[in-house]
């Protein structure tokens, strides 16, 4: 999707990020919705940006905060939001 | 105090666009306070669910009264924000809220995108709670204001969403044609 792609918190990973996602674009419509892949095969574009990512991140002041967010993850097996359907029917209009 | 704002919209799109649109949604000229969309970390679970989380930066002015307050300019905010995509029952859920300025504002915001095989629409349904740490007074203050503030912003996002809709679709469209040729 060319241009339409949202940039890099860090501007050199910018470029990779724009190649991963535009990976991971096909394969979640066309394969992975349509229950033909359940592997990322995104892996070689992945390890790239997110090699940019990490280390640029180290750089920024946000770091710790973001890894004790992380650590929430409320969809994991376990986690705190992996039933909470009620939570949203409760809100229809 | 505690404030909850509510909402609920339907999209004459099936699951696939409305959920691309959600991966996609930045930038749009109706969102050019989000500065950067990172992924920082995606996998399928056991369960065939595939679970996302980026880092989302945003820019904002706060008004002079609590800048005045927090004795410091805040010019930016980071969000993270965590998906869960269940392709069989295709539904979405999502859960986003900011890890930074904490104590003066949070807002956490959690979204479902289910698709109704019927009628063949995606309905989206979201709710959003705002808590300041601040003392009593100035805290409902500051909820009432970041309330108001997404509020107005609601209609600007779904104009947002429909314009990259339409390029979701029509990306789509074309890859469909080259599997055809």
């Amino acid at each position: 999707m060319g241009n339409s792609m949202s940039a890099s918190f860090a501007p050199e990973c910018t470029e990779l990020k724009k190649t991963y996602d535009s990976c991971f674009n096909e394969w979640y419509s066309e394969k992975f919705l349509k229950g033909k892949s359940v592997e990322n095969e995104c892996t070689k574009e992945w390890y790239a940006y997110i090699g940019c990512v990490n280390e640029n991140l180290k750089k920024k002041s946000i770091q710790s905060a973001l890894d004790d967010a992380r650590k929430e993850a409320p969809f994991e097996s376990g986690g705190e939001l992996v039933n909470a359907n009620a939570n949203a029917n409760a809100n229809k209009k | 105090m505690v404030l909850f704002h509510a909402n609920a919209h339907i999209f004459q799109n099936d699951f696939n666009s409305v959920t691309s649109v959600v991966f996609n949604k930045y930038p749009n000229p109706y969102a050019n306070h989000v500065l950067s969309v990172d992924t920082i970390d995606r996998k399928v679970d056991e369960n065939g669910n595939l679970l996302t989380t980026r880092l989302i930066r945003k820019k904002g002015k706060l008004p002079k009264w609590i800048e005045y307050i927090v004795g410091s300019r805040i010019t930016e905010s980071w969000m993270i924000e965590f998906t869960m995509v269940d392709p069989k029952k295709k539904i979405m859920k999502s859960f986003n809220r900011n890890i930074d300025h904490v104590r003066l504002l949070q807002v956490e915001e959690y979204t479902t995108y289910q698709y109704d095989e019927i009628p063949k629409h995606t309905v989206v349904n979201s709710k959003v709670k705002f808590t300041s740490g601040f003392h009593v007074g100035i805290r409902s203050k500051i909820e009432k204001m970041s309330l108001s503030r997404f509020e107005s912003g609601v209609e600007k996002s779904r104009l947002g969403m429909a314009l990259v809709m339409k390029r979701v679709e029509e990306q789509r469209k074309r890859t469909s044609l080259q599997d055809i040729i």
